[in-house]
Formats: C-alpha cells, structure tokens, sequence
C-alpha cells in the first residue's frame, strides 16, 4: 500500500512518516504487549492532501482494504448489523502538539450497528452512549469546536447547524469524513499558531491512527486509565497515575470525570494491575526511561492505547537519572545528559510533602509554589476573609469577577479547566501557586463549601495546594525544598568526576561542565 | 435608553468585570478617573451600585443593578435585531479564545530542553517571536470585534482597548500583554463576559 501501514512489529518506518504516537504503538508491538489491531495513514497522505485540498488517489481503496483486514483480525464487520467493528480514528504527527487536533471515537456506529451493538451486548445504554460519543466527537471534528450536546439529536443538530452537514449512514463514508477532518486540523489557526511559537515546521503533516475501540465503558470489569511507571512528581520507582472505571479515554485525559488514583485499580482488578506493571516495566526497560502510557480495559482484559517517554522534570527528573544509573539502566555518563541545567533551576520548588498529607484531590499545577490558606468560595468571601490571614481562593473557573479575589488569596483553585485557563494565566501573572481542574472537588458557592469524596468542608476550612504536582490537601502538610538532596549531590559528584573540576562553581555551572566533557570525549572518541 | 450613556457604560463594566476599583471601571470604560468615579457616585445614588471598603476596596452592582444592566443590554439587543449577528459573532470568538489562551502561555512559560519554564523574558527573540504571533492573532480578532461593534456600538470599545493594549507591548511596554488591567489578556478576558451576560448564557 502506497498510504497505509499496518501497526504491527514489522513496521520499520520512521516517525516522521508513521508520527510519534504510531511509532510508540509499533514498539509496544514488538514488546509483545496488547495493543488494538488497526492501521496508520501515513503523513504523506497529509501532505498530499493538503497540496491538492482532497483525500489523495488511491487512499479510498486503501482505506475499504485495510478495513476488511481489521474486520478479518478482529472478527467483526464495520457498520455490520452483527458484531459490528467500531474504531477510533486519531491525529498523530511527528511532532507533540498536545490537544491541538482531533480525535474521534466509536466510528462506524451507524444507527444499525448501534443496534447490532445493543443486540449483542444486550445493554441498550451502552451501545446508545458510545453512539452518542461517536456524534459529539465526529462533530466536534468536523466543526472545530466543543460541542456540548448530551442527547444524539442535539448533536446531529448541531453539526446541521454548524456545518450544514449530516451525519452520513454509512461507516465507511464517515471514516473518508473522519480522516479528511484530521488532516485539515493541522492547519486550524489555532495549530498554526502553535507550530510557530514553537519553531516546528508548517509541512509536516499529521498521521492518522484507525484502531479497533475497546470500551471502557462496556461494563463494571472495564474502565480507563494513564499511568506513569514512577511518580512524575518525585520520580520515585512506584507506579503512579488516574484510573476511572466504567469509562472511555477522553474523560481521563479532559478531566471530564472522577477520577481515582491509579493504585485502587490493584484492589479492584488485580490481574489488570499486574498486566498492567508488568508492561511498564518492559516499557521503561525498553526506552531505558520512565514511561507513560494511556490505557483501556474491558471486560477485563487490558489493553494500550499510546506510551511515550515520561517526561520528568526538576527533582523528579534528578532523582530518575541517578536511580537509572544506580539500576544500571543507563551510565553515568547518559543520566548527566538526562537531566538538562534548566531542571536545576526548579529542583528546589517548594512541594508539599504528600505521603505525609491528607490528600483531596489533584489537578493539574498550573503555577508552581506551596501555598496555604482558608478556603473561600466566592471572590467576596475571599477578599471578607484575607484581611484575617491567608486565603486560596477556591472556583470552579474564574472570569473577569474573580481578580479582586485573585489579588487577594494567596493561592488558587479551579475544579475546571486546563494549564492555559483564565485562572491559570492569571494566577501566574501575580506570581500565586495554582492548581487548575481538580475534578476531584466539587465548589458549592450557595453552600460556601467544598467536596471531596465523602467529605464536605466549609468555607475557612485550612487546606495546602502544590502548584506543581496539583495536589490539594487537608490542613498544613510538611513542606520540603530538598526532596531530591541526596540524589542532587551524587549527580553533581559524577558531574564532578566526568569534567574533572572540582572548584567551587553553581550546580548548573557544574552540570553544564559535565555536559561538555561529555560531548567532547563523545566526539574524540 | 442610550447605549452609549456614560452611566450605563459604568454599570455594565461592572456587571462584566466584577467588584472594581476605579481604575479598572475608567479603563474598561474609556473615561478618566475622576468622570468614572462621579459616574459611580450617581449610580451608588440611584441604588445601583455600592462600594466595598478594606485593603481590596471596589465598587460593585447590587441586586437592583444587576436586574437594571439585564433589562437594558436585553432591551438593547432585542431593539437592534442584533441577537443573531451577535451570537454569530461568539462563536467566532470561543473559536478564537483557546488560541489566545495558548498565546498567554507561551508568553509565560517556554520550553527549553523539554523543561517546561517560567519565561523569564531574557530571550528577545522568542519574546518577539510571541509577540509576532499576538498581531497576526489580532488581525482575526479585529474581524470578529468589527463585527461585533457593526452589530452593537458599544463593542467597538474593545477593538480599541485591545488595538491599544497590542500597541504599548509592541512599543516595548510588555505588561499590556497579561500583566495589566488594561493588557490584552485581561481585555479579552471582560469581551468574553460581556458577550455571556449579553446573550444571557451561563458559565
């Protein structure tokens, strides 16, 4: 095939042309770990259909044949009436460019298969849902917006509305749709802009994964997750991550439900657990990295959906290098390359010391720093009770009526919303710890109170938030500024070591040096 | 009613930017400080407003102020026939709102050697790069605020706020990017609200 490989170990393409996120699937591949069967249209398709402004000659053919391949590997037929085959179609570039293109879900749900579904699952509301996750997540696509439509109609609705287009009946014509849809969101302004804040190339292209769904939300045994091998926040070597039970992947990654901590999942589904750490493990030791994956199971039987390199930073990245040393999974001399001096400079971030601490919940450190303080609801609450100590401002968004608040709490909490909202752009031009879309905490203004699990606290309630790992916590946890200390000095003592200065410089002077012995000796070598 | 009295200029910028101090009403209204205070003081008269004391003193609607901005933004809307131009016009802007956001960020923190950083701005041309990417941001922005200003007059405000706020961090003075009350974020941010309280959709 001229536009379409096979995910599959044989694959020996660059991720260039197949995108990062394919090449990560192709090399759990080769591990012999669980991946769902499917496909990868190539970035060269992209381009081409970027150049001509249509899918390019040839793809739909390739398209209908590696569709019966999957049907053929999964044993189930795409817009059949019978085990019907729905698939997930996502954007993947060579390049990360986080949630800036499209993915749609549970395509090939045409009403015939949804009731082919219904019959086989016999769970109406099951196949009903995934239908409905298929419209709002084709929509939205296809309209470049965030449709918020909770019924079928509404979102057939709207993208009548929004585009002057129905959804077509036919499963093979939505996936030329879908497919199309990707391509063309490599180039929303939003997209453009952000290749050229961050000098990548407008000619790239997007890859697009197909892949057979597995659902999270099939029933009780089944849920979704994303997990890294060790704590991001720490880089300790256990497990750590989100799982949601009973769910599909999107409402992991938007925050759009609760979620627990990943450990509950070693109770709730031991064997997922063990298969699950026992793939980390490969991973990481594959990758000689930390890793982190996104995961479904169903029915209990588990499954990956995408790995890539864990991406640690400031303590947690120094306290890694030197632990993959110290395991001997890389030499001394790569966990100096691992650890970059810019991580230096955030190694001594105040954090909260959260195995000591009353945890409530996490979301997303939006602006780094430890701060303490009564909880307020309302910006009037917090601007009434600042005047008698320290406040964090606690909303499920902010807007313009919350700078009074703002400037007045000592650090922030939102329960909505991402590392680019109002309140996380805000908080850091002020200079405030913030934590953003802790979803685990329910904002009762009416009430002046926060929930959490079970729990109710009212408004003057102490509680701590860590504008770095995101964690929000009961009262005043210990705060420490030297959680990789001991780590930080034996790095330094081999940085020492390898660029043969052992004066008295800064510790990012000392790295730096190491690092250019390094490439020195790399290069005479 | 006017759209365009000074009185009722002050009450909305109360009801889209919150309890304010008068520095923030006479920049969100274009007035100087002393013609937005006596405004305000008119306004606190009529039972429309009150004002707040303490270290975070501001003025702010009260219940009666808040019912006699939405009859009258409203009443305005309906009047004009300006409801679908204006709802055309707010589906432009949230396709143009997470962009913006983006644009914040990247002003804020960068990447450098996958670590993601606070800016610490001693980079000029990643600033400039930034800064290049809010005027072709803003060239869109105008289409959607022109629009909105043809539609209703009184949005022809934050075309220019937004104009003047792209202007000083052109001319070097950065914080009218996010940092500033006037700054091009902070703007932005009162343009969302307003148009929400204009068609009357929650948060």
């Amino acid at each position: 095939m001229r536009w379409i490989r096979p995910l599959s170990a044989q694959v020996g393409e660059t991720a260039e042309t197949i995108g990062a996120k394919a090449h990560g699937l192709v090399a759990l591949h080769r591990l012999g770990l669980p991946v769902p069967a499917g496909f990868v249209v190539t970035t060269e398709a992209c381009r081409a259909f970027l150049r001509e402004g249509r899918l390019p000659t040839g793809l739909d053919a390739e398209l209908t044949a590696a569709m019966r391949g999957l049907e053929t590997a999964t044993g189930r037929r795409f817009g059949g009436t019978q085990r019907p085959l729905a698939v997930s179609v996502r954007s993947g570039a060579g390049v990360s460019m986080p949630g800036m293109m499209n993915t749609i879900l549970n395509l090939g749900l045409t009403t015939q298969a949804t009731a082919g579904l219904t019959a086989e699952t016999g769970d109406a509301r099951f196949a009903l849902n995934s239908r409905l996750r298929f419209l709002t997540t084709f929509a939205s696509a296809l309209t470049n917006t965030v449709p918020e439509a909770d019924t079928i109609e509404a979102a057939e609705d709207l993208l009548r509305q929004r585009s002057g287009r129905t959804v077509p009946d036919d499963a093979a014509r939505q996936l030329e749709l879908a497919v199309e849809a990707v391509f063309s969101s490599w180039n929303t302004p939003r997209a453009r802009t952000y290749r050229k804040l961050h000098d990548i190339p407008h000619d790239l292209g997007t890859a697009v994964i197909v892949q057979a769904m597995v659902f999270g939300n099939r029933d009780d045994r089944s849920g979704t997750g994303v997990a890294f091998s060790r704590d991001p926040n720490t880089g300790e070597k256990a497990p750590f991550g989100d799982v949601l039970f009973g769910h599909q992947g999107e409402d992991v990654v938007s925050g759009r439900s609760l979620t627990h901590p990943l450990r509950e999942l070693a109770d709730r589904e031991p064997p997922i657990w063990d298969a699950l750490t026992s793939a980390l493990n490969r991973i990481e030791a594959h990758h000689r990295d930390a890793c982190y994956v996104e995961f479904t199971f169903q029915a209990g039987e588990l499954w990956l959906l995408q790995a890539r390199p864990g991406r640690f930073v400031g303590a947690a990245a120094v306290r890694l290098a030197t632990d993959l040393a110290d395991e001997r999974l890389i030499t001394r001399d790569e966990a100096l390359l691992r650890v970059s001096p810019h991580h230096l400079r955030h190694v001594r971030t105040p954090r909260m010391a959260a195995a000591e601490a009353d945890v409530l919940g996490g979301g997303v450190g939006a602006c780094p720093g430890v701060a303490t303080g009564r909880i307020a609801t309302t910006t009037d609450a917090a601007v009434r009770m600042a005047a008698d100590g320290p406040v964090i401002l606690a909303r499920p968004e902010t807007s313009p009526h919350d700078l009074r608040g703002l400037a007045a709490a000592t650090g922030v909490l939102t329960t909505r919303g991402g590392p680019a909202s109002h309140a996380a752009v805000v908080a850091r031009a002020m200079g405030k710890p913030a934590v953003v879309g802790v979803t685990d905490l329910t904002i009762d203004a009416a009430d002046a109170s926060v929930r959490a699990g079970g729990r109710t606290f009212g408004e003057g309630t102490l509680i701590t938030i860590d504008g770095t790992s995101g964690e929000v916590a009961l009262g005043t946890p210990p705060i420490v500024t030297n959680t990789a200390d001991a780590h930080l000095r034996r790095l330094l003592a081999w940085a020492d070591q390898a660029s043969g200065d052992h004066s008295h410089r800064t510790e990012a002077q000392r790295l730096s040096a190491a690092h250019a012995a390094i490439s020195t000796s790399s290069a005479t070598s | 009613m006017n759209a365009l009295d000074p009185l009722l200029l002050v009450l909305h910028a109360l009801r889209c930017g919150g309890h304010s101090g008068v520095a923030r009403v006479a920049a969100a209204t274009c007035m100087d400080e002393s013609e937005a205070e006596s405004e305000l003081i008119d306004l606190a008269v009529a039972g429309l407003v009150t004002y707040q004391g303490g270290r975070f003193g501001a003025w702010g609607l009260t219940d009666a102020g808040r019912v006699a901005d939405a009859e009258r933004i409203t009443g305005e809307l309906d009047s004009a026939g300006a409801r679908p131009a204006v709802t055309a016009a707010y589906r432009a802007f949230m396709a143009l709102n997470p962009e913006l956001l983006d644009l914040c960020t990247a002003w804020q923190m960068r990447p450098l050697d996958g670590v993601v950083t606070a800016n610490d701005h001693t980079d000029p041309a990643y600033d400039a790069r930034v800064l290049g990417q809010f005027t072709a941001f803003h060239r869109r922005a105008e289409i959607v605020c022109a629009d909105l200003a043809a539609a209703l007059p009184r949005f022809g405000r934050y075309r220019d706020r937004l104009a003047l706020a792209l202007e000083r961090a052109e001319a070097g003075r950065l914080e009218y990017l996010v940092d500033d009350i006037s700054a091009y974020h902070t703007v932005w941010a009162e343009l969302h609200e307003d148009l929400l309280a204009t068609l009357g959709i929650a948060r």
